[in-house]
């Protein structure tokens, strides 16, 4: 005889994780006061990450940190019931430090160490939202370590390469659907580190003292949970069906191809473009393998089906003074997630935006660096997989700091 | 020096500062509603126990909350619809079941091997029969929910029918009345009628074994009879399909195959039943039924597409070998000629309510395909909801009513073909903020 077994198949359809909306691009300050892009100029230190070819024609040692807080809200406007959500994410804390080191006896080679946070975010809804079963809560961090070489092989070329130890953490909440008496409801909470490897290169062309190009490739991070802690909070009765124990998983971190171009008068304007293609399509599906398996829990493959897209940026710096520039610029980036894959972790739709900054060259050895950046998107869609159904509004500002000394 | 700096950094920090406090958080407009052709003044709903807002094999207050009527006039009152009133039981009272027992929650059970699991138990050893007993109407607050458990169409338009059912007993107006006189006399604007799930639930429910289901042409006279009156004014409504209730988990939770046999037993039985040509191997068999038509010794085993019901005494399956040893009797089991019966008869009452939709032209409600998708499952806003017993999330413990979050689900069914009929804006109801079935 069968007994009447309550089955709790697929309460927990996991969906989540991080994605695009997320590549954070703060990796220098003027280049983000100049709409991001740089990646063909050789003026400074954070050229270990926009290219570590470019790196050889920077003519001092420095070091340059740089710090961007953003800000980011998103609302959410569910389809059907015409009710609003918000999200109540903490401030972002993108950063970047580099150091680059140059030899007196070996003018053409320079080495350098690169830490920054190329992707990472926390978003965070409020409570009781709409979507609360497919995600309350992802915090995903991950910081780079790039080791970097790079060798002038003339006046015109310039060669790097870097090796990258990414670090990471995730942190992934929802609400299950299961409620207990008292009318609050299960939780899961997935949390674990993460590590990954790839590398940085890059190569810069000075066609003349005017013209600059470069070509980098910062290939894919595949970022693995080895041993990640699944914590469920579920009804009493419900606790044999939701194991809290060990997970794994894995997410891809994308290769950015990179094609930049700058144009130097000479006297008091610059202006830079660059165009990435972002591999987006590594990112085709979010599995979770949960050691202890139940009827209730069972190892899940979410589809994200993402594409590979490009971005445009440019921007110009003005010098006003001999110390004093000034920085704008712009972008567009289209979005990879494609029509029905939309997930509140990220609520990522084609992307516009502006920035400016300032920097200021206090003199010979040190530099101040501010900028700003402002973006607005809007996506409107239904998940294919959780149904959530609705429109996706954010709105995500950012002032930077920079401070770089040189010598 | 100086200067420069300051002519710079004024309109950069008033810039920023500016876009920082105005334009850091999207703004939230209120999408537009509209009630589009219908007057929703006076809104009126009447049906079955589902409208009532029973559940859990009980009317008790929290469920009439949730009552799908109660869903949909709140959806109604953000296009203009007034005040909606319901006979409301008691706030703490343990509800009362047509049989006069108290509601189900979740709780422990242990059965006759000594397992102890999760099942449904009574919340009170009897249900709160005063509150069937006492009178909730008051002058000049006309209730809007005729959700009158055990109504079929043929009732509706019964004087005197308080006295046949106390459920519309406790809340009818005077003693003679009849539903659709009080549920008319209050001028109603715009109505919903979710009607005919209780002209044949009683025989279902009992196995196709008590009583019998609305013959097709009088369920025909008596539904066109109560349409006919409530759109006399012009009122404008919406008329509900009836689900193949043989879909709920009432009847779908055990399996026609649930005897698993070991060798000891199939040995055992086969030297029973192989002289009469029933034989029963290892593993998963058809349970043993009684059957009429089968054969000299009337017992057969159970086929495919055959329905074990819900009030099947488990334990005597498990330990005094009914369905095995002990066939099941009639009120346990529905046979496919009587599933084909009563889903023929739903058909006929289906064929009717469409016409009647067309002739009167107003919105057609089919919560009958929602139910047939839940026999797979859809998902809503990241929750799987199913026709599972009790995980399944959409139906409530008696397995024949919706839970208040299966109701949210068919009440946004009424609301979605209001507004494709009548050209309205109706908000749907976010079914997240409704309760499913809670667990100790």
């Amino acid at each position: 005889m069968q007994k009447l077994v309550l089955l709790f198949c697929s309460f927990l359809a996991v969906n989540a994780l991080y994605s695009q909306g997320f590549q954070v691009n703060f990796q220098g300050q003027k280049q983000q006061g100049m709409g991001l892009a740089g990646t063909a100029l050789s003026e400074d230190a954070s050229a270990l990450f926009y290219n570590p070819g470019g790196v050889a024609f920077v003519k001092k040692s420095e070091i340059n940190a740089g710090f961007s807080p953003i800000f980011a809200n998103t609302l959410f406007v569910d389809s059907a019931s015409g009710e609003g959500y918000r999200t109540k994410s903490p401030m972002g804390t993108p950063f970047s430090v580099y150091a680059l080191f140059g030899f007196k006896k070996l003018e053409s080679l320079k080495l350098g160490l690169a830490v920054y946070t190329p992707f990472g975010s926390t978003i965070q809804y409020e409570d009781a939202w709409i979507g609360r079963f497919a995600l309350t809560k992802l915090s995903l961090k991950s910081v780079y370590i790039q080791p970097t070489v790079s060798y002038k092989i003339n006046e015109h070329f310039g060669f790097g390469a870097g090796f990258i130890i990414s670090t990471g953490a995730v942190d992934l909440q929802k609400d299950i659907p299961v409620q207990s008496a008292d009318g609050t409801y299960g939780h899961a909470e997935l949390t674990g580190k993460a590590l990954g490897f790839g590398y940085n290169l890059g190569l810069t062309a000075k066609i003349n003292e005017h013209f600059s190009l470069g070509l980098t490739y910062r290939s894919k991070v595949e970022m693995k949970v080895k041993e990640g802690d699944a914590k469920f909070t579920v009804p009493e009765s419900l606790s044999a069906n939701f194991p809290s124990g060990p997970f794994t998983s894995s997410l891809p971190l994308p290769s950015v191809l990179t094609l930049g171009a700058s144009y130097d008068t000479g006297k008091k304007w610059q202006f830079v473009l660059d165009i990435n293609y972002v591999g987006w399509k590594a990112y085709d599906t979010l599995a979770f393998d949960y050691e202890s398996n139940t009827a209730s829990l069972a190892d899940t493959k979410s589809a994200r089906r993402y594409k590979n897209i490009l971005a445009f940026r440019g921007g110009a710096n003005f010098k006003a003074t001999e110390m004093i520039a000034v920085r704008l610029g712009g972008g567009y980036g289209f979005s990879p997630v494609q029509s029905g894959y939309v997930t509140p972790e990220s609520p990522d739709g084609n992307r516009i935006y502006g920035t400016a900054g300032l920097g200021f060259k206090f003199n010979e050895h040190f530099n101040l660096d501010l900028s700003f950046y402002y973006t607005y998107i809007k996506r409107t869609d239904r998940n294919l997989e959780s149904n959530l159904s609705g429109t996706f509004t954010t709105i995500a500002i950012s002032p930077g700091i920079g401070l770089s000394y040189k010598w | 020096m100086k200067q420069i700096l300051s002519s710079i950094w004024i309109p950069i920090v008033i810039g920023i500062g500016t876009l920082t406090l105005s334009s850091c958080k999207p703004k939230y407009k209120t999408p537009e509603t509209s009630a589009g052709e219908i007057n929703t003044t006076r809104f009126v709903m009447i049906g079955g126990s589902h409208t009532a807002g029973y559940m859990d094999d009980a009317l008790y207050y929290d469920g009439q909350q949730y009552s799908i009527a109660n869903m949909l006039s709140m959806q109604l009152q953000k296009v203009g619809a007034g005040a909606f009133n319901q006979p409301y039981m008691p706030t703490g009272s343990v509800g009362v079941s047509g049989s006069g027992m108290s509601r189900f929650k979740l709780g422990y059970k242990t059965d006759c091997l000594g397992v102890t699991s999760l099942s449904p138990v009574r919340l009170a050893s009897s249900g709160d029969v005063a509150a069937l007993g006492a009178n909730v109407y008051t002058a000049g607050q006309p209730f809007g929910n005729f959700g009158i458990p055990g109504m079929t169409v043929t009732a509706v338009n019964v004087s005197s029918y308080g006295m046949a059912n106390p459920f519309f007993g406790r809340m009818n107006s005077s003693a003679s009345t009849s539903v659709l006189t009080d549920a008319t006399a209050s001028d109603p604007t715009c109505f919903a009628l979710f009607l005919g799930i209780e002209d044949m639930l009683p025989y279902v429910q009992s196995g196709a074994k008590n009583g019998s289901m609305t013959n097709t042409a009088v369920f025909s006279m008596a539904y066109e009879q109560i349409v006919l009156l409530l759109t006399s004014n012009g009122a404008k409504g919406v008329v509900s399909l009836i689900p193949d209730i043989t879909e709920m988990p009432y009847f779908t939770t055990i399996p026609y195959n649930g005897l698993n046999l070991t060798p000891d037993k199939v040995t055992a039985l086969n030297g029973i039943y192989n002289p009469i040509g029933i034989s029963f191997q290892e593993g998963p068999n058809g349970f043993l039924i009684q059957d009429p038509g089968a054969g000299a010794f009337n017992t057969r085993k159970m086929v495919a597409g055959e329905l074990v019901l819900l009030s099947t005494p488990l334990d005597s399956v498990k330990c005094n070998s009914m369905g095995s040893l002990f066939p099941f009797r009639n009120e346990f089991v529905l046979t496919l000629p009587e599933l084909a019966a009563i889903r023929s008869q739903i058909a006929e009452y289906n064929a009717v309510i469409t016409t009647i939709a067309q002739n009167y032209n107003l919105a057609l409600a089919k919560p009958n395909e929602l139910i047939n998708k839940l026999q797979t499952g859809i998902v809503y806003n990241g929750i799987t909801l199913s026709a599972k017993f009790v995980s399944g999330g959409a139906f409530s413990l008696d397995g024949i009513h919706f839970n208040p979050r299966g109701n949210a689900i068919i009440t946004n069914e009424f609301i979605r073909v209001l507004n494709a009929k009548y050209n309205a804006k109706i908000p749907a109801v976010n079914a997240v903020n409704y309760p499913s079935v809670t667990f100790p």
